[in-house]
């Protein structure tokens, strides 16, 4: 007698014979069958696949050498213009972060106290609907703006965005205030750019204001860096402390922190008082050309030695080298520009020099500040115009800081609103690949913002700290597991694509978020079927099969000519050196200095900066990365350490408005007597990684928070700390 | 990519900006335990009194010498020098002695205590990676380096490289490139700005200090022989004269 199956009964069959098939593999795993198929691996699944590096967001092409369906070794691909065959030590132990033994592997849910990390494996239907239903409970219940959703940096943060944007808040944490804010919206409102690009083809004469380019690498950036200073080009650069990039550089200037604008507002002054300039071929392009000369008057070089404690004569040369070099002298924009509240200002004053020396109007000069029409070839999936917004930021923007876009926000503020509930209280928080317990300023008042949330979700590859204090921890493939969408660059798309099967139970961002929109009822705006159906949608325009890009790892994509006249993206159309946006919104229209506050006899400038092996807080726990970096010390002038009574070698504690912290001290003249240097990232409190846990200190509990009025950008280096024997 | 007929590397210290990339590209590509290197930084780090500062620091493993001292120390042959340049090392003859590991001038061959004897593999050193650059690739050290610091090609020619970098720029570079001559020469080659010594590199003879040893070593079994003869002779001469001299002896006791 046969029995019959239900349709009930054969789902079920169905569900669990799926699960007992994942488990056991015993499906043909898709990544090394796709590859066997197009001829990348061998019948073996040994060979080489393309795809593109995350260690850090300069996005390296990598070339993965793959045996028998491992990882095992990555090496820069020659045809992808960031990586021309190099990788930084980052790049080369990425496949660390993949093997990581600390990876999570499962989604988890919380069942301990916040913080105890106490969690039990779930299945994604399970960790799914619990942060979906989270999700719907607080909107229905205080409306879309009381969750807040944070994110950094990365291939897939549009999807992010649209996850955001369609359920309805305007809460968005970006780690842009945390870094380079002042940089961004100085740019944009002097040129209409937010970053110009560099070009080091024919650079004479470099400055570089704290752009420790031979430690924060760039692979392509810092090997034109490297290869312009090795053929005779000159590089000045000024940062308080002895860097690998100031031993270098054929001038360093250890200028006083906070003053770098005097410095350069010198230089502007130096320059247009001896018309130094070519004026007349500048003033085409420039509003504010006529009135600069008078207005950077009282800057003096004599004026700004009292201020950075840089000898006027140096000033005045340095000036008058940079005029000399004329369109092939850049003064560069820098990166993590968020030092002091007047950082904006450095900027400022930056666009300005590379504006009188002719660089950005002259083709092939050293700035350009070209919008590039970049990413506008590539398809998207089709999606219903977003909701209304449901109330104003809580981080001010642009009802308190007008002036920042209102896309990055200032993160420190939505913090700090989150703890006070003012002008509404937020009730749950969803964060993807990023750690704001590590990131944001004062660590303990994240904590405490932490505690006023309903619900917390993170989405990362490891148990971070912000996933250890989470609800819900939903495990990412990493990078070599997963696609993202397509990056463009220059006249090439390039792909992220998994060159391994994902590891567990891992899963990309663009299906976690698509799960997640489904869920919430918003599945209108995920109108993709899978992660290969997002990137085919992109490449249709271009007429590309996602196989072709897939084996090569790129495809062409012709970039549109740029034909008639320079325009600049400003209300003027022209480079705005004297801003009417500024002075509208009640701030100087020029260049200006503004005093920074200055430790007390007692204090130091607390700085920080990167280290070559390390990118912000994710990769502490890379055990290569881990071995080959140098332990993390306080770094103090040997001169100071010996009036303190303090050793080389000796624990430290370091004490500031906000916190204090034990670390061990480094006696180096590597640095100015009024300063002390702390390498970032360190510091981890999650016990969930293993090998980071209990190594160095953090900056982040020391960091008072500032922000500046202008950019909305934290002030980093205007915390001053106390040093005494631990 | 032409056939290279002498391997060899080119270490710029002036290019180096110690990012370590050499360092983890040699640990994955070789699949190097965590506590293990096969890759140093050497030199003195920063030197000066605040401001003026100077930084000095290189990168190094083994220098694959022309007159390798590790394999003149070698008791079984363990050691070779390809023709081509790289000195080879081969786990399945060495017997652990760690000779090689007092001759080397640069402290390169590291003995691993924990496989030792257990896994019969005791010494761990560069091996110029082999399965790179007999498939048309650079060594991963140098293939990952940003910044140029390391090269690799044929030796004649990076010597030639060498010397017309110091050529173009007198005024930054010592003059000198350090292995072309040192202990008869050597396949890793270096320019620096810093005295070598700063780098930490011994002062070598440029006649290799095992062709002296050598020579004399090569004398051993002459010398024993010799030595031999001279004994024997002796031993026979004093048993002469001692039989002469008991015979004497009892001669004028009988005669007493």
């Amino acid at each position: 007698m046969t029995k019959t199956i239900s349709r009930r009964d054969f789902l079920k069959v169905g569900a669990a014979g799926a699960g007992a098939l994942a488990l056991g593999q015993m499906l043909p795993a898709p990544v090394a069958k796709a590859a066997k198929a197009s001829g990348l691996l061998n019948e073996a699944g040994s060979g080489y696949i393309s795809s593109m590096c995350e260690m850090c967001v300069w996005r390296c092409g990598v070339r993965a050498k793959i045996v028998e369906g491992r990882v095992v070794k990555l090496d820069g691909n020659p045809e992808h213009p960031h990586s021309r065959g190099n990788l930084c030590p980052r790049g080369q132990s990425g496949l660390m972060n993949t093997y990581d033994p600390d990876r999570v592997l499962t989604p988890l849910i919380r069942v301990g106290k916040r913080g105890e990390g106490k969690f039990r494996e779930a299945t994604w239907e399970e960790a799914l609907d619990l942060t979906a239903s989270k999700m719907m409970e607080i909107k229905e219940k205080y409306g879309a703006e009381a969750m807040v959703f944070s994110s950094t940096h990365n291939l897939s943060q549009v999807q992010f965005e649209n996850l955001l944007y369609a359920f309805g808040s305007p809460n968005y944490g970006t780690q842009r205030s945390l870094c380079f804010n002042a940089m961004i919206t100085a740019f944009s409102l002097t040129y209409g750019i937010e970053e110009p690009s560099r070009n080091y083809e024919d650079v004479e004469y470099i400055l570089m204001v704290g752009r420790n380019m031979m430690e924060a690498i760039s692979t392509s950036e810092t090997s034109e860096l490297a290869h312009a200073v090795d053929r005779g080009a000159k590089l000045v650069y000024l940062d308080p402390r002895y860097t690998k990039t100031a031993s270098k550089a054929t001038e360093w200037i250890p200028i006083r922190p906070g003053t770098d604008s005097a410095f350069l507002l010198a230089m502007l002054q130096v320059i247009t008082k001896h018309e130094l300039a070519d004026c007349k071929f500048v003033k085409e392009y420039v509003v504010g050309c006529d009135d600069l000369p008078k207005e950077m008057s009282k800057y003096t070089p004599e004026w700004a030695e009292q201020i950075t404690g840089v000898p006027a004569a140096t000033i005045e040369r340095v000036a008058r080298e940079y005029a000399a070099a004329k369109h092939n002298a850049l003064a560069h924009p820098g990166w993590r520009t968020s030092n002091f509240i007047n950082s904006f200002q450095t900027e400022r004053a930056i666009a300005t020099l590379n504006v009188i020396s002719g660089n950005v109007m002259t083709p092939g000069g050293c700035l350009s500040a070209e919008v590039a029409a970049e990413g506008a070839g590539l398809g998207a999936p089709p999606q219903p115009p977003y909701p209304r917004l449901s109330a104003l930021r809580l981080d001010g923007t642009p009802w308190k800081y007008p002036l920042v876009p209102l896309k990055l926000g200032v993160f420190q503020e939505l913090r700090d609103s989150i703890v006070s509930g003012e002008p509404y209280q937020a009730h749950g928080w969803f964060i993807s690949r990023q750690n704001p317990i590590m990131s944001l300023p004062d660590r303990a008042k994240t904590l405490e913002a932490f505690g006023k949330m309903d619900f917390i979700a993170t989405v990362d590859i490891v148990m971070n700290d912000t996933a250890w204090f989470s609800d819900v921890v939903l495990p990412e493939a990493s990078y070599l597991e997963r696609y993202d969408p397509l990056l463009p660059v220059g006249d090439k798309v390039f792909i992220r694509q998994p060159v391994i099967e994902p590891q567990g139970e891992a899963k990309s961002a663009l299906w976690i978020y698509k799960q997640l929109g489904e869920r919430l009822g918003l599945g209108d705006y995920f109108q993709y079927e899978d992660e290969e159906d997002y990137i085919r949608q992109q490449l249709k325009p271009l007429g590309v099969s996602l196989e072709e890009v897939k084996e090569k790892g790129y495809a062409e994509m012709p970039a549109e000519e740029q034909v008639g006249e320079i325009t600049f993206n400003t209300p003027s159309g022209k480079i705005e050196v004297y801003s009417e946006t500024l002075k509208n919104a009640g701030f100087s229209p020029w260049p200006t200095w503004e005093e920074p506050p200055m430790p007390k006899e007692d204090e130091f400038y607390l700085l920080t900066g990167k280290v070559a092996q390390h990118t912000q807080f994710g990769t502490q726990n890379n055990q290569l990365l881990h071995k080959y970096s140098d332990e993390p010390r306080l770094w103090m002038n040997a001169k100071t350490v010996a009036k303190l009574g303090l050793t080389d070698g000796e624990w430290v504690e370091v004490t500031s408005p906000v916190g204090a912290v034990h670390i061990m001290l480094l006696a180096t003249e590597a640095i100015r007597p009024d300063c002390v240097y702390l390498t970032p990232g360190y510091g981890h409190i999650s016990k969930g990684l293993k090998t980071a846990f209990g190594i160095g200190a953090s900056d982040s509990t020391l960091h008072v928070t500032y922000t500046d009025p202008i950019s909305g950008g934290q002030a980093l280096s205007q915390t001053f700390v106390t040093v005494k024997k631990a | 990519m032409t056939e290279i007929k002498h391997h060899a590397y080119l270490f710029d210290a002036t290019r180096c900006i110690d990012c370590r990339a050499c360092m983890v590209a040699c640990s994955v590509e070789n699949n190097i335990e965590m506590d293990k290197t096969r890759i140093w930084v050497a030199g003195l780090g920063v030197t000066g009194t605040f401001p003026n500062l100077e930084r000095g620091t290189m990168v190094y493993h083994c220098m694959h010498c022309e007159h390798p001292d590790c394999m003149s120390a070698c008791p079984v042959g363990a050691y070779s020098k390809a023709e081509d340049g790289p000195v080879i090392y081969n786990p399945d003859l060495c017997i652990g002695c760690r000779y090689c590991m007092n001759a080397c001038p640069f402290g390169v061959p590291h003995f691993d205590y924990d496989k030792g004897i257990v896994e019969g593999a005791f010494i761990d050193k560069c091996t110029f990676c082999p399965q790179r650059i007999y498939n048309g690739q650079e060594p991963a050290c140098v293939e990952t380096c940003p910044t140029d610091a390391l090269e690799y090609g044929e030796r004649d020619e990076l010597i030639a490289k060498a010397h017309a970098r110091i050529a173009a720029h007198p005024d930054r570079y010592i003059n000198h490139v350090y292995g072309e001559h040192e202990n008869g020469g050597t396949s890793y080659l270096i320019l620096s700005h810093v005295p070598f010594s700063e780098l930490g590199l011994p002062e070598l003879p440029e006649e290799p200090i095992n062709e002296v040893s050598e020579k004399v070593m090569e004398m051993t079994i002459p010398f024993a022989l010799g030595w031999g003869a001279v004994l024997t002779a002796v031993t026979v001469g004093v048993a002469a004269y001692d039989n002469k001299k008991k015979a004497a002896e009892k001669q004028a006791e009988e005669s007493k």
